[in-house]
């Protein structure tokens, strides 16, 4: 039992722990299936492998629990300050290969937009909790979006969008549990419900409708009203010439997504394999080390991004509903957590926190049955990848450690 | 909006979405389960076909005539194989063809990307087992067995067996032939067309696992193999030495012989000359040879027992025998004077002996083949007469040879005349050419062997066939062609008896045309024929039986352009009868 001065551990948080504990396990589980028959002895080592980060993360949480919020609150800015170097680094140590994802120390190699996470969260949660801050004002409000939007471009010029939209995920949650008044919620969202319809001439008229009506129900004053209204009319027009700016497999991604374009040995082919895979598993699944999707590799990134499918394939539905229920209990105590903490900088990052893995949960199990595009993001706790575990437990970390000191301003 | 508040509205958004996630996995996972488990497994297990071995063809003492060699196939699995270069590459350095070359292939013939499309058929033993070396390299490289025919007896008879091949495009959509697949070798030609779903026998299937890269993991054990059912083995009524000696006999000519049992209609040989060697399809035909064979002027590829028609000659004179009694024209006794020609008209028509043959009746006539009798016969019996007994005798109907393509006869009558020629514009002239087997009229050899049947029993035929029965090679059971008999109404006992009686003296006459088919003791009937055409030499005819009392065997010869059938055709009815009733006669007894 780890003892603390000012804080108390309930047993909800143990409870939060075992959920934690046996997701990785699952995970585990199915990473070792999917190694199982596999001739590369790199490959093969991957279970072994994620044992071991598997117990560096949990020191990384352990420490994430214990250090005070103050200390979290004291370093935000440098935490930030050096995630912002680390991927600047990271596309000037990886200047002219196409991707640009890892930075190498030596033996360890690290994804720097995976700390960034962290960073985020933490400087969002410092800068939010601010006594003075009042996000009535545009220029908080225009801070906090800096803030986020630096490591998004940043890890979206690797590429990797599918991390950087975990950035833009972030934000309106936090920002709204902050405090900014639906008004605004409502002025932010509107361009992107624009964005989507603009390539339908139907769906734009509907969309500026609906918006029309808004801006009447919160009743502010004529002019920002009318000024909102032509700016989203604008973005309405500007959106279908940006599209052509974006990387072609970007491109293809959100095409395929929505079902426009078919590529059946590119990456609607990934999807549909992990569709076979799961909806074969059935209500009881193949049984572990049975699946043939998994075992025959038919599955693609069966231990990364699509680990979910193995699952599904091996455990059925009941396993794929076991692992959902674990991740609710996970994101709605977390919820509660965030609501009861009375340190307000504790409670912002909590709701990070939550943001962040249940954007990467959802967008996941989403993508191996066939809902969300393959962004390439992985699964919390049960991916194989040490950058990613560590983040996790880390969050994990975090959120424990506002649960114990709760009842502290 | 207070703390609470957005608790409860985070925490049903997430719910929300938790419950969308499930529904889907319900689903996929319980509504959809069926679905997916079937393309997980159509994933996995590949179906391997296992080609049956071919049926034999054997003869009637059973000698094998056609067999099978053992020969592989190479494939590609366009799934698999994916063009990749390195693959490509290495398969096309063994096969000897370039990476373009297969991947032309591939993209030409691919049906679906998991059906192996043929590259190579018939790669020497070395290729065979540098592929089996190379196999981990060699990802949706592929090689299965396949039929190769060889003919071990020494019969060439091309026409009789036919070839295999490739099937085409026109052929795949056929409900006869449905789950080939392009690149199946088939029965092209001959028997081994008519008889191919007798002799293809049933595939086979293999399961095995196979994993993404197309890799065999395992046999399936879960679900085991179909093993294929060998094809059903043929065993002709022809009688191979007599074939071979026939064959040997004419192979300088064109023409062609057939010899039946005229007791059930039993093809015992069938010659078709010129020729070609089977062994040259085999093997993947060239361009080249094909061309060639296709283009010679001598026409080797056509079966001209069974798919030519000929104008038959003076073997034809029977048919008008036959009507003139039967329609109570003349009596055997009536008598014609042939001073070497005669007069229709201001047309001068020519008996082929130019001396003349005096006075004749009827049996010296048919004796002799006096052209001038059977002119004056002509016009006493009329166009329609001749015409009907023509069809009577079936020479508007093929024999019902277990064949392809056989051909029937062309009967002119009064309509087709008028057509040809316009109403009543003919000349009475005609007639005087068709009661010699001239003119208009032509005849396949096969039905000249069928009239000579028809005589030798009395009106009595059976459909010819080659086949006598069908052997499964599992268990030996035996599927016997069909005898059934048929019989031409409307001809007296006595009419046959005085064809009976000229056709021997045609062969055994002091005078007879035929006189060179005669053999030792054996008493034989026939007629020759020669035939005039516009192919330059005329046409040597013999049809016949033997022997004479008791009919065993009915023949059919034709020689192309050969000239005088007594001098050209009747020779090779003796080489039948010498070597049918002598050379094999333990055999004979036998049977």
């Amino acid at each position: 039992m780890i003892r603390f001065s000012d804080a108390k551990i309930s047993g909800a948080d143990y409870g939060l722990i075992f959920v934690v504990l046996t997701l990785t396990l699952i995970g585990l589980i199915a990473i070792y299936s999917a190694s199982y028959k596999v001739e590369s002895p790199a490959l093969k080592a991957n279970f072994t492998r994620q044992i071991l980060w598997f117990f560096i993360s949990v020191i990384f949480m352990v420490i994430a629990i214990i250090v005070p919020p103050k200390a979290y609150q004291a370093a935000a800015y440098w935490f930030y300050f050096i995630s912002i170097v680390l991927l600047i680094l990271t596309l000037v140590l990886n200047r002219g290969s196409s991707v640009a994802r890892w930075i190498t120390f030596g033996p360890i190699r690290f994804q720097p937009a995976e700390f960034a996470k962290i960073s985020v969260i933490i400087v969002l949660a410092r800068f939010l909790s601010h006594e003075k801050r009042n996000l009535n004002k545009l220029k908080d409000i225009a801070i906090s979006f800096g803030l986020v939007l630096l490591p998004f471009l940043l890890i979206a010029k690797q590429p990797d969008l599918g991390t950087a939209l975990v950035f833009l995920a972030v934000i309106l949650p936090v920002l709204f549990w902050a405090g900014l008044p639906g008004f605004f919620l409502f002025i932010i969202i509107a361009p992107f419900i624009v964005m989507i319809s603009s390539f339908n001439y139907y769906s734009y008229f509907l969309a500026m409708i609906s918006i029309a009506i808004a801006l009447l129900c919160f009743k502010r004053g004529l002019f920002i009203s009318i000024f909102i209204m032509v700016l989203n009319i604008i973005v309405g027009i500007v959106t279908p010439l940006l599209w052509n700016h974006l990387h072609d497999y970007q491109k293809h991604r959100i095409l395929t997504f929505l079902g426009l374009e078919m590529d059946p040995r590119g990456l609607s082919y990934q999807v549909i394999q992990s569709k076979v895979a799961v909806g074969s598993g059935g209500f009881l699944g193949k049984g572990i080390l049975k699946g043939t999707q998994t075992q025959l590799r038919f599955l693609p990134e069966q231990h990364t991004d699509f680990v979910f499918s193995v699952i599904g394939e091996e455990l059925g539905f009941i396993g794929s509903l076991f692992v959902m229920i674990l991740f609710l209990i996970l994101l709605l105590r977390g919820i509660y957590i965030a609501s009861k903490v009375r340190n307000k900088f504790s409670s912002v990052m909590v709701i990070g926190v939550i943001a962040i893995l249940g954007f990467h949960i959802i967008v996941n199990i989403g993508m191996t049955v066939g809902m969300m595009p393959v962004t390439g993001l992985p699964l919390p706790f049960l991916s194989y990848g040490g950058s990613f575990l560590i983040v996790c437990m880390t969050l994990m970390g975090i959120i424990i450690n506002a649960s114990i000191r709760r009842f502290k301003y | 909006m207070t703390i609470p508040r957005k608790q409860f509205l985070y925490s049903i958004s997430v719910v929300i979405l938790f419950l969308i996630l499930t529904a889907r996995f319900f689903y996929l996972q319980i509504y959809k389960q069926a679905q997916y488990f079937r393309a997980s497994e159509k994933n996995r297990i590949r179906e391997v076909i296992v080609e049956p071995t071919r049926g034999l063809i054997l003869d009637r003492n059973g000698e094998v005539m056609v067999d099978n060699h053992p020969s592989y196939s190479v494939y590609a699995i366009p799934f698999e194989v994916k063009e990749a270069d390195s693959v490509l590459d290495l398969a096309g350095q063994i096969l000897n063809m370039t990476s373009t070359e297969i991947k032309n292939i591939i993209r030409r013939e691919k049906t679906s990307i998991f059906n192996p499309v043929k590259l190579k058929r018939q790669i020497d033993f070395e290729t065979l087992s540098r592929i089996e070396e190379q196999r981990l390299d060699l990802p949706g490289i592929i090689y299965q067995i396949e039929p190769r025919r060889y003919y071990p007896s020494g019969v060439r008879a091309p026409h009789v067996f036919g070839y295999l091949g490739e099937i085409d495009k026109k052929e795949l959509n056929q409900p006869e032939f449905k789950g080939f697949r392009l690149g199946d070798i088939i029965g092209k030609k001959g028997l081994e067309k008519f008889y191919e779903r007798e002799l293809r026998g049933l595939r086979g299937y293999q399961y095995v696992e196979v994993d993404v890269l197309g890799r065999e993991i395992r046999k399936l054990k879960e679900k085991p193999e179909i093993l294929p059912l060998p094809g059903k083995n043929l065993h002709l009524a022809i009688d191979a030495q007599l074939q071979r000696s026939l064959e040997a006999r004419m192979d300088t000519l064109r023409g062609g012989a057939v010899v039946v049992d005229c007791t059930n209609g039993e093809v015992l040989a069938l010659v078709s000359k010129p020729d070609y060697d089977l062994q040259i399809f085999t093997k993947p035909i060239s361009a080249e040879i094909w061309k060639a064979l296709v283009n010679d002027p001598a026409k080797p590829l056509y079966d001209r027992m069974v798919q030519s028609l000929y104008p038959p000659g003076s073997t034809y004179k029977l048919i008008l025998v036959a009507a003139a009694l039967e329609r109570g024209i003349i009596k055997p006794d009536w008598k014609a004077f042939c001073p070497g020609y005669t007069w229709l008209g201001r047309k001068r028509y020519d008996c082929w002996n130019l001396v003349g043959h005096a006075e004749l009746d009827l049996l010296s006539a048919i004796e002799r083949s006096c052209n001038v009798y059977f002119y004056k016969l002509g016009l006493k019996v009329g166009l329609d007469n001749w015409a009907q007994f023509s069809r009577l005798f079936l020479f508007d109907k093929p024999t019902g040879i277990d064949l392809i393509d056989e051909k029937s006869g062309l009967v002119p009558d009064r309509d087709y005349l008028d057509h040809q020629f316009g109403k009543d514009r003919w000349s009475k002239g005609l007639i005087l050419n068709l009661s010699i087997g001239q003119g208009d009229l032509l005849v396949t050899p096969l039905q000249m062997v069928r009239l000579a049947m028809i005589i030798a029993n009395q009106g009595v035929y059976y459909p010819l066939h080659l086949l006598k029965y069908i052997e499964d090679p599992i268990d030996g059971t035996k599927q016997w062609a069909s005898v059934d008999s048929f019989k031409i109404t409307g001809i007296s006992k006595e009419t046959y008896e005085i064809l009976k009686q000229g056709m021997y003296r045609v062969c055994h006459g002091e005078h007879g045309t035929g006189r060179a088919a005669a053999y030792r003791n054996i008493a034989i009937a026939g007629k020759t024929g020669t035939a005039e055409n516009p192919h330059g030499e005329d046409h040597a005819w013999f049809i016949g039986y033997a022997p004479v009392n008791q009919p065993k065997i009915a023949f059919c010869i034709l020689v192309e352009n050969g000239g005088a059938g007594g001098k050209v055709a009747a020779p090779i009815a003796r080489e039948i009868i010498k070597n049918y009733f002598y050379q094999t006669k333990e055999k004979r007894d036998k049977i």
